[in-house]
């Protein structure tokens, strides 16, 4: 491949991540979360927070998707060990969806980024995302 | 091809380790990167077609190619060879003897258990994740009955209805309780499948059954049991099988029980009647 084209797209890329950011983080018993986005899909893979490898994916229905809410996971010295809930997402007439992931061991690693599925009925809006007392903004950066 | 930006940087150990790098080195990385990800979006079927499932029709065309029927349990059959030899069970056999020598590697129902208990489930659900599909080195095909009855005699209720009736939920999508239907289902019974009428009334019995979040559990962490990577062991389960597993003193299969026969079976598969 062309070295100036690709050095030129790798500047860009540092720009554009260094600059945008994504979401503003929130802190929960002592976990830095920043929202990183919503996507929409039919088959997402099935895997825990931390992520680890499960193989299994999961699939819509017809007239369904898969909101899918990417979150950035950073462990700060506040945090002690403790079980973490499911994130819950509310659309944007106040209806509430889970999701298959857990959040296991959230202080196993410094940081992580994870995908949450919420099978909604296709079109949904989205709204917020709710993970015990915390809640995240999702409006913004949905996807749709 | 599209870069997930901040993908990218992560694998390079951030923008600190980023800045450190000269232009020449940046360039070899994106390239890597990029056909890195080329591979893996192959492998996960991502970017490309996406996998297809075989019908139910092409599964039973299949049939008649196997010396083998594909709801024999475990112990009876090697699907890529011969069998082996099976080590002894001690004289008074015990569940974890069973699990070292006849379920072995379980890892798949381990990763379940561990799953259960990490996400702060109830002891009874965590036993019904840990035996959930032991059944099925004596019989695939409904396995959940076969199982419920193998470890009814030793197990709390609630844990026997897990096992039981997971089998018929499975095929059954819940989103409140954060259940998925999976590819696996599409792959093994065809992506055209629908449950026995059975199964079907079984199901609508479950949806209004006090104890219906017994199975739907198992069937969750089910799920996420599958992870080639991951390392378990039994030791984090041995106070939960000590508090609700009543194992005979005779050992399993000794004892008189209504599943000894069955654990006999399993201990010598090898009986010729």
């Amino acid at each position: 491949m062309n070295r100036p084209f690709l050095t030129m797209i790798f500047a860009v890329c540092l720009v554009a991540t260094t600059a945008g950011q994504t979401g503003k983080p929130t802190n929960h018993k002592g976990l830095e979360i920043t929202l990183l986005g919503v996507a929409r899909a039919q088959n997402v893979p099935l895997l825990d927070c931390p992520p680890g490898t499960n193989s299994q994916r999961g699939n819509a229905r017809g007239g369904e998707e898969f909101a899918i809410v990417t979150l950035a996971f950073k462990v700060t010295p506040a945090f002690k060990e403790t079980i973490v809930k499911k994130p819950v997402m509310t659309d944007s007439t106040g209806k509430a969806y889970n999701t298959s992931v857990a959040i296991i061991d959230p202080g196993s690693l410094p940081a992580y980024e994870c995908a949450f599925p919420f099978r909604v009925p296709a079109g949904t809006r989205v709204a917020s995302l709710q993970i015990e007392t915390a809640t995240i903004d999702l409006a913004s950066l949905d996807k749709k | 091809m599209e870069i997930d930006r901040r993908a990218f940087i992560a694998s390079l150990g951030g923008t600190a380790a980023v800045s450190l790098m000269d232009s020449e080195a940046k360039a070899d990385a994106l390239e890597h990167w990029m056909e890195d990800s080329l591979d893996q979006q192959a492998a996960a079927g991502q970017g490309a077609a996406p996998e297809k499932f075989p019908t139910v029709a092409e599964l039973e065309a299949q049939i008649e190619t196997r010396n083998y029927r594909r709801g024999t349990g475990n112990v009876f059959v090697n699907t890529r060879g011969n069998v082996k030899k099976l080590e002894a069970m001690p004289k008074n056999p015990t569940l974890q003897d069973f699990f070292r020598l006849r379920f072995a590697p379980a890892n798949h129902v381990l990763q379940s258990a561990t799953r259960a208990l990490k996400t702060g489930m109830s002891e009874e659900i965590i036993l019904a994740c840990l035996l959930h599909d032991c059944a099925q080195a004596l019989m695939k095909s409904d396995h959940g009955w076969w199982g419920a009855q193998l470890f009814e005699p030793y197990i709390p209720e609630k844990s026997a209805f897990g096992i039981r009736y997971h089998q018929a939920l499975r095929f059954y999508a819940d989103a409140d309780a954060g259940y998925e239907y999976p590819d696996l289902y599409y792959r093994i019974f065809g992506q055209d499948y629908t449950p026995p009428p059975h199964i079907e009334a079984t199901y609508k019995m479950l949806r209004n059954h006090k104890w219906y979040i017994e199975p739907r559990m198992v069937t969750v962490n089910d799920l996420y049991a599958f992870d080639p990577n991951a390392k378990v062991s039994i030791e984090p389960f041995t106070d939960i099988i000590g508090r609700h597993f009543k194992s005979p003193k005779e050992g399993l299969g000794n004892d008189n029980s209504p599943s000894a026969h069955m654990w006999r079976t399993l201990a010598n598969p090898d009986a010729p009647l």
